[in-house]
């Protein structure tokens, strides 16, 4: 959680929040919440678990350069 | 009861003395979904403020303030106006500015430690990123919304 925070607050471009899923879990299941953390960018899962920092990157800017 | 053991709460503390720049949290409250069966009988808004309000008190870096319903009464003159999808939520602030920092629902257990986390970064000036990553996320040229679902064990 904290990298995405850290990214967050290094880019205008990026929001970062963490979400509980047990409180939410209609959006729990519509993101296929099974394990966590669950990664999830701009409204589509990634991946599950905590990387560090290089592969934190590579997963979740892949999508913004298709 | 308390949120933290002693012990736990000097460690807190001096976490909270690193921080360069004051962090503001907001709390929200608005409707909530209805949580997972045997979570109902737990006041999620209630417990997420009064969790944030003794974070907050352990600094005089950190402040706090409650908004209900954000969006239809409008935020307190003066403050930062927050958007959030969902109740219960905490937005942090750094230096006051909304820079799309949220924990939506009540952190407790081990995901307490990401919203001490997330204070602690707010307030240092200076990203702890490698320079690299830094230079791969200023070359964005898309908005990027990152949500890591949780949970409190």
């Amino acid at each position: 959680m904290l990298l995405a925070y850290r990214a967050a607050l290094a880019s205008p471009r990026v929001t970062a929040a963490a979400i509980e899923a047990s409180e939410f879990p209609a959006l729990a299941d519509s993101m296929d919440v099974w394990a966590v953390p669950r990664v999830v960018v701009n409204g589509v899962p990634q991946f599950d678990g905590a990387l560090p920092e290089q592969a934190f990157l590579d997963r979740v800017l892949a999508p913004a350069y298709g | 009861m308390p949120i933290f053991r002693p012990e736990d709460e000097a460690r807190v503390r001096g976490l909270f003395d690193t921080l360069e720049r004051p962090v503001e949290l907001v709390v929200a409250h608005g409707p909530q979904e209805t949580p997972v069966l045997g979570a109902r009988e737990i006041d999620f808004a209630a417990e997420t403020e009064r969790v944030v309000t003794e974070l907050a008190a352990l600094s005089d870096r950190v402040t706090c303030r409650v908004e209900n319903e954000p969006g239809a009464g409008g935020s307190a003159a003066g403050a930062a106006s927050c958007r959030f999808e969902r109740f219960p939520a905490i937005a942090v602030l750094p230096g006051g500015r909304d820079v799309g920092l949220r924990y939506y629902g009540l952190p407790w257990g081990y995901e307490l430690g990401s919203l001490i986390g997330a204070v602690v970064e707010a307030g240092r000036p200076e990203s702890t990123l490698r320079p690299e990553s830094l230079e791969r996320l200023g070359a964005l040229d898309h908005d990027l919304a990152i949500d890591v679902f949780v949970t409190p064990t």
